[in-house]
């Protein structure tokens, strides 16, 4: 008998835990993509800022931290009936949570209140939430993608820095110079370190006056695989070939200034860091590794991220472009405590706790004042100079955009693994992504 | 009393297993998106639509391809390595624990493992095979490759169950069996092909069912170290479901999909075990 009331106690004791155990506190769920707290200093001073909202709101705040599948997870969340109070909003799978009223449009709650003030953010970034006048989420930070340069490298080259009005050919000439040979024809340093992964090349398609999808979003085809498209694919596969084909000959690329596909996974470290390639595209992200870079036998670091340089990528339009991903605040439809999600959505956008938080130098805040506060950093700086060319993923309204991406990606693995033909393969990723699009 | 102790099964399989598969026949019939409210009845449609897409036929073939592999030579190597394990050897039980270690790992760590291992130039097998100057090959980014390449990791992942099942197989053997042939004359080899082969049939056959579902399922190591590429030539039918249910959403033909896959194991499964009856009823009348 006594063993039954224990399992019976047990039992109680794991359903209790899902209300609040803290004598009638309310609990915020607040959901991320985050994983388990490192217990770095930064990662601390988040955690006192949860206790901060809590204290200051008589509530707990429950982080519910999903580090994988976050969309898969937070769509069933919605179905379930268990969404948070607030979710941090993806701006890259934005779309099939903003598109299907799984989200609570803000606009009543910012007209009712005073403290808040679109002008605090940029315009471009806000936009990524916002549909038709309803605004959706709430910018926290982003980052555009651009060009990191190693200015070390450059010096030793003797090479000036590149500017923001360089074009495809000027940042070509550029990475081949700074591309070093040994004797054996082994490259040592390469002028760029490229990545097959989409998001960190769609913008070259738009400095080149290509696109992906047609202007409704609906369509790729003659839109992916559009002669500037195959012009663009073409100059970037070209570097990052070892070998190319001469009268039926395989010998070694003279323009390569990028790793292989093979060679990077070879070196298995990021290239950049190592300071062994002059240039890469990145997000601001990135800079928490640079800063980190690993060290030389003596202990120092390979890079020293206050030597590196931020630049616009290279365009053959007028106007250089590039995309922005960006995480921001949104309040579920169906959460339970809304007028205290509120106030967690402007604890987080305020000026006083952005300040703390981007200190951690992850991303760029979405407000004005902290960003421009920071930007007494040259790096910074550079980054904010960049911010009017960033556009909005197209993840952030295209429902499912992910296959796109995988389609991108897969399309310059197997030119520049299996020596498929450029425009080939383009016209292949583009039918599969239609046909894709038409089973929805 | 009796019902008190399947209760706890039935309920469990019911609610995890045979309501949602239910569900899911239910769902098959609609076109239904996961977070759209109005499903809409389209009876056979997501079937035929499956059935006529080139991706999903190709996955389909892709995971028949990975089982025509796998499935012999894992069981070859299973069979090979009860042998060598079933010798009555100081230690035995130490060899026996190594090779079934594999089959208690997490699929995924075992996943992160091979890439390592598979990795050009600095990859264990790359390393060895340079030192005979055969040439860096980039195993999971080959399309002539990277199927190989899972189908030689999951004889090693596969080979623990397999090799105990086999092993209970020639444990179950009597020794008079042996004996007999031995009086007789037979070499070794003999005993083992008139002998060991033909008591193992049944077990070889289970082993087989089992092995072969496993394989038109497998997922894992698609998901974790080829994302069914290159070139879509590992996207097997598993892969290709679960894309299509949790990237594309596109829950009934998903369900459409994942009906068909059962219906192809059944079928599959009823051959192997038609086989099966008609070779033992041949062991037994010889």
């Amino acid at each position: 008998m006594g063993r039954w009331w224990c399992l019976l106690l047990a039992t109680a004791a794991l359903v209790s835990c899902n209300s609040n155990p803290q004598l009638g506190r309310p609990v915020l769920r607040v959901s991320n993509w985050g994983g388990a707290g490192d217990d770095s200093d930064f990662d601390r001073q988040v955690q006192s800022l949860y206790r901060q909202f809590g204290e200051e709101h008589g509530c707990e705040v429950k982080i519910e931290g999903i580090p994988d599948g976050y969309v898969q997870k937070m769509v069933l969340n919605h179905i379930a009936g268990t969404m948070p109070d607030v979710m941090v909003l993806d701006a890259s799978s934005a779309a099939i949570f903003i598109n299907n009223g799984v989200l609570r449009d803000l606009s009543p709650l910012i007209a009712k209140d005073p403290e808040f003030k679109f002008s605090d953010y940029y315009p471009n970034v806000l936009d990524i939430g916002r549909r038709n006048g309803k605004t959706y989420a709430i910018p926290g930070d982003f980052t555009p993608m651009v060009m990191y340069y190693n200015k070390d490298i450059f010096d030793r080259a003797g090479i000036p820095y590149p500017t923001a009005d360089w074009t495809f050919e000027k940042f070509f000439e550029t990475a081949k110079k700074l591309t070093v040979r040994e004797k054996s024809g082994k490259i040592q340093q390469y002028g760029f370190s490229f990545s097959t992964w989409m998001p960190g090349w769609i913008m070259w398609l738009w400095n080149n006056g290509g696109d992906v999808l047609s202007p409704d979003g609906k369509r790729a085809s003659g839109v992916l695989d559009s002669p500037q498209n195959v012009e663009t694919v073409q100059f970037l596969t070209k570097m990052a070939a070892d070998t190319v084909q001469v009268n039926g000959q395989t010998v070694a690329n003279p323009d390569q200034v990028s790793p292989s596909l093979s060679q990077a996974a070879a070196s298995g470290v990021d290239l950049f860091a190592n300071g062994q390639a002059a240039m890469v595209v990145n997000g601001h992200w990135a800079l928490i590794g640079y800063k980190n870079a690993p060290k030389d036998s003596h202990g120092k670091p390979k890079i020293d991220w206050r030597r590196l340089g931020v630049v616009a990528l290279p365009h053959n339009t007028p106007q250089s472009h590039t995309v922005m991903y960006e995480a921001g605040f949104a309040i579920p439809a169906k959460a339970k405590n809304l007028d205290l999600a509120w106030e967690y959505v402007k604890f987080w956008s305020s000026e006083r706790l952005q300040k703390v938080y981007n200190a951690s130098g992850i991303a760029v805040c979405a407000r004005k004042d902290v960003s421009e506060e920071r930007a007494v950093e040259p790096i910074e700086k550079e980054f904010i100079d960049i911010i009017p060319m960033a556009r909005k993923p197209y993840g952030s309204w295209i429902e499912g955009y992910e296959f796109v991406e995988r389609a991108g990606e897969n399309a310059l693995k197997s030119i520049l693994n299996n020596g498929r033909d450029v425009k080939g393969a383009l016209s292949y990723a583009a039918e599969r992504i239609d046909k894709e699009f038409a089973k929805r | 009393m009796g019902w008190l102790f399947v209760g706890p099964a039935t309920i469990h399989l019911a609610v995890f297993a045979l309501i949602p598969m239910l569900y899911a026949l239910v769902l098959s019939l609609y076109k239904f998106q996961l977070f759209r409210e109005n499903p809409e009845f389209t009876g056979l449609r997501n079937y035929s639509l499956a059935l006529t897409e080139e991706p999903f036929l190709n996955s389909l073939w892709h995971s028949f391809r990975f089982a025509i592999m796998s499935v012999p030579l894992g069981m070859a190597l299973a069979l090979g390595i009860a042998l060598l394990v079933n010798q009555k050897l100081r230690g035995m039980a130490i060899f026996r624990t190594l090779f079934y270690i594999p089959a208690i790992s997490s699929g995924v760590a075992i996943s992160m493992l091979w890439i390592y291992v598979f990795l050009p130039d600095t990859g264990m097998i790359n390393m060895a095979t340079s030192l005979f100057g055969i040439s860096s090959v980039d195993f999971l980014n080959r399309t002539e490759w990277a199927m190989l390449a899972l189908v030689f990791m999951s004889m090693w992942v596969g080979l623990g169950p397999r090799m105990v099942l086999f092993l209970a197989g020639l444990v179950n053997i009597p020794t008079s069996l042996y004996e007999a042939a031995e009086i007789d004359g037979a070499s070794n080899w003999r005993q083992f092909w008139n002998v060991t082969l033909p008591m193992l049939v049944p077990t070889t056959f289970f082993v087989l069912v089992t092995s072969t579902i496993g394989a038109m399922q497998i997922f894992t190591p698609v998901y974790m170290m080829t994302k069914g590429g290159p070139e879509e030539s590992t996207d097997v039918v598993g892969y290709h479901i679960y894309n299509e249910a949790w990237v594309n959403f596109n829950t009934g033909l998903a369900s459409a999909k994942s009906f068909i896959l059962l219906a192809i194991i059944v079928v599959i499964s009823i051959f192997q075990f038609r086989l099966m009856r008609s070779q033992i009823r041949e062991f037994s009348a010889s």
